[in-house]
């Protein structure tokens, strides 16, 4: 990779990240992909490196775009050919090369952003994940919101304050049990092993998460406010107007959240006890999530174990055991069948007479806690105020 | 044509209709001067020429520029084709070949005899039916069918299959996940299964996209189901009516509340309006568009239109059925339309000249 100065202008900073010519941009691909379509990838390579209109190189791109995601749509996700994703990463890759090409406008550069989003959401990494180096250069150029902006979001902030949020009272009977940075073995002997539930307190205290400088949502729409994630839109996800979008942090921020919300930080650990696991740490699932309050998941299971780390806000969690599945009516169709039927506070108790008799634990979970999920263990959140998280998937 | 690609020399997407040109002057072929039947892939146009020298023309990606437009001697003879983007599939009538249009080979990569219908048995069927079954669009290729659907005609995408049998009803199976099936739900079926809301109703003709499924009654009335996300349904599709670029710093309780009701999945089939109203003859499908040919001649396009494949002289997508003017304006009857993945083909009856 060359070295540019800060001066240099966005293409000579995108091109010094691809490789240097022709004959060292790979495009092996397997069987599945049709010669037709390898063609059309070869000639996007020629026109990176050679003369090209710009109208010439975005149509090529966007035909290889166009065809992938055909194929990406194509009977399920978990049957895609992994060939078919790596081409739409190439597709983005060329169509950001022609977006950013000739002295790109604001406009063509956030649309840029959003390309490499899209194939770093539904493509496979290439080329030692180019398209993430690509889209951090980009970031560079997108500019910052103004003060103005930064000063309207402070009144907003004063505003949501005065509101108080419903949090229950949790019965002490029934509280999930918490305990202050147990040791690996302790854990694992009282809590792993038997797949007991409990609240982890003072583990995370050292995340620059939680140690930083205040955070706003200025700082969140610099860092991150082009980029493309994907939302859930719907207060739970067994609503029939909940659906699945993509939507940049901007467009996130601007229709959902009204609060002061955390900057999304990189280091954030997992816990140390997912060494307890047998995958390594490249099989953990790390998942943000963050919702304004009265965001609820409704009562589900997952294949496996959970840490849910919170970071900002509070969040109201109630478990059940797998073995009173029985008693939680979950779903019949294939889709939701890991997830209940129930309202878990306010069931239908005519629907669902055995629920009553599901005993449960619960806790009101607080910035700096964990709270251990096992394995196909029941959960149900509500949020009590806008809250962060962070979930760890292992195994 | 519309909306084919690298056809025409130096145009990739044709966006209005054009007439395909022929090198057969220059070459002594007999291409599209006489009765020729269209099929297409992403890639390639096969013309097909049913005629005392029976034979099958390739254009598009070909291998090879010094053969394109030829008529592939491999063809000679034969009955009726189908082309995929990775081989040309030709019926003769005692086997079935298939040819990897990837690779230049001498013999066919899959072949099988098949014995011929007696000639009472009704009327022959078309590719991919054969007798006994079809051929699908991955291995095992041929599969077979039971008697007792009495299938008339199928049409497959690379993930559901529609029969029409014939009796008039429709059969569908396959992935559901969009719709496709037009049983009310999502999910697959491994089995024909009929689709009820339509029992009852004759239909005279199936297409299928890649995502939805189209069908004309008895009558003339058109039928969809499926995946609506470029309007290929003809419904209203949400991702062609969002406003580019309106102001980031409208919040939930400034912005305009539209209260239409689009519809991305249809599970059931849907009654399309046309308007004005008309009898549909015939219908093909893209992969994301419908053109539809009516009794009185006219073309109507709909759906994704990216490539120029609606043939409006745009590159819009739309999800509302719109005539293609310029028949009328050239004062052509168009008598059928076949849709490749990405471009629509038009044949047309001129008033003073009779040709196709």
């Amino acid at each position: 990779m060359k070295t540019v100065s800060s001066t240099a202008t966005l293409w000579s900073k995108i091109s010094a990240a691809l490789p240097r010519d022709e004959e060292e941009f790979p495009l092996q691909f397997g069987d599945k992909v049709e010669s037709s379509v390898v063609e059309m990838l070869k000639r996007c390579r020629r026109q990176l490196y050679s003369d090209a209109t710009a109208a010439s190189r975005m149509l090529n791109a966007q035909i290889v775009v166009d065809v992938s995601w055909e194929k990406l749509n194509t009977g399920t996700w978990r049957h895609v050919d992994k060939e078919w994703r790596r081409v739409y990463s190439c597709g983005c890759l060329f169509k950001v090369a022609a977006l950013c090409r000739d002295d790109p406008s604001a406009d063509e550069v956030v649309q840029a952003v959003r390309t490499c989003d899209m194939g770093l959401l539904m493509g496979a990494d290439i080329m030692d994940d180019i398209l993430q180096v690509i889209v951090r250069i980009l970031q560079g150029e997108v500019r910052k919101p103004t003060e103005l902006e930064e000063e309207s979001e402070h009144t907003e902030v004063k505003r949501m304050k005065t509101e108080i949020p419903r949090a229950p009272v949790i019965k002490e009977e029934l509280a999930i049990p918490r305990i202050k940075c147990p040791s690996l073995e302790s854990f694992s002997t009282n809590y792993l092993l038997p797949l007991k539930p409990v609240v982890l307190e003072g583990t995370i205290g050292h995340w620059p998460a939680l140690n930083e400088h205040p955070w706003s949502i200025g700082y969140l729409r610099s860092v991150a406010g082009c980029r493309t994630v994907p939302v859930e839109v719907g207060s739970r996800y067994t609503d029939e107007g909940w659906s699945q979008t993509l939507l940049t942090v901007n467009e996130f921020i601007d229709r959902h959240i009204w609060n002061k919300i955390p900057e999304l930080k990189e280091d954030i650990r997992p816990p140390d006890y997912c060494c307890l696991g047998e995958g390594d740490e490249d099989d953990i699932t790390v998942n943000a999530w963050f919702g304004p309050g009265g965001t609820v998941s409704p009562l589900h299971q997952d294949p496996q174990q959970n840490f849910l780390a919170q970071v900002v806000g509070s969040k109201y969690i109630r478990l059940y055991s797998p073995e009173d599945t029985d008693k939680l009516y979950p779903h019949q169709s294939k889709l939701l069948h890991n997830t209940s039927q129930v309202e878990v506070e306010n069931p239908d108790a005519e629907r669902f007479p055995e629920f009553a008799r599901a005993p449960y634990l619960e806790c009101v979970l607080q910035p700096g806690d964990v709270l251990f999920i096992p394995v196909r263990h029941w959960h149900y959140v509500r949020s009590l105020e806008l809250s962060f998280s962070v979930s760890f998937w292992w195994s | 044509m519309e909306g084919a690609r690298g056809d025409a020399a130096n145009d990739v997407k044709v966006s209005g209709p054009t007439e395909l040109a022929s090198k057969a002057d220059r070459r002594g072929c007999c291409c599209l001067k006489t009765a020729c039947q269209i099929r297409a892939s992403w890639s390639r146009r096969a013309s097909l020429h049913f005629d005392s020298d029976s034979c099958v023309c390739l254009a598009g990606f070909v291998s090879s520029e010094a053969w394109s437009g030829l008529p592939l001697r491999e063809s000679r003879g034969c009955r009726d084709a189908l082309i995929s983007e990775s081989c040309l599939t030709l019926a003769f009538s005692d086997r079935l070949e298939s040819w990897d249009l990837q690779k230049e080979e001498k013999t066919p990569s899959w072949s099988m005899e098949i014995t011929p219908p007696p000639e009472s048995s009704g009327p022959s069927v078309g590719l991919p039916l054969v007798p006994g079954g079809y051929i699908a669009t991955k291995p095992p290729l041929y599969r077979s069918l039971s008697p007792q659907l009495r299938a008339k005609s199928l049409a497959l995408s690379s993930e559901h299959a529609i029969l029409l049998s014939a009796s008039g009803a429709v059969y569908t199976w396959g992935l559901g996940s969009h719709g496709q099936l037009g049983h009310g739900g999502l999910s697959s079926e491994e089995e024909p299964r009929a689709v009820e809301a339509l029992l009852g109703m004759p239909m005279s003709c199936i297409a299928t996209g890649s995502w939805h499924t189209v069908c004309i009654s008895d009558g003339g009335d058109l039928y969809v189901w499926g995946w609506n996300e470029s309007g290929q349904l003809g419904l209203p599709s949400r991702a062609l009516h969002q406003d580019v670029g309106t102001s980031p710093a409208e919040g939930p309780q400034e912005g305009e509340q539209h209260e239409e009701v689009f519809i991305s999945i249809q599970a059931f089939p849907a009654l399309l309006d046309i308007t004005p109203s008309c009898e549909i003859r015939s219908v093909s499908c893209g992969c994301r568009h419908t053109a539809a040919v009516t009794t009185t001649g006219d073309l109507y396009t709909w759906g994704w239109g990216d490539y120029g494949q609606l043939g409006h002289q745009t590159l819009i997508s739309s999800d509302e059925p719109q005539r293609v003017e310029f028949f009328r304006e050239q004062q052509m009857q168009v008598a059928d339309v076949v849709c490749g993945s990405w471009n629509t083909f038009a044949a047309v009856v001129k008033d003073e000249v009779s040709c196709s």
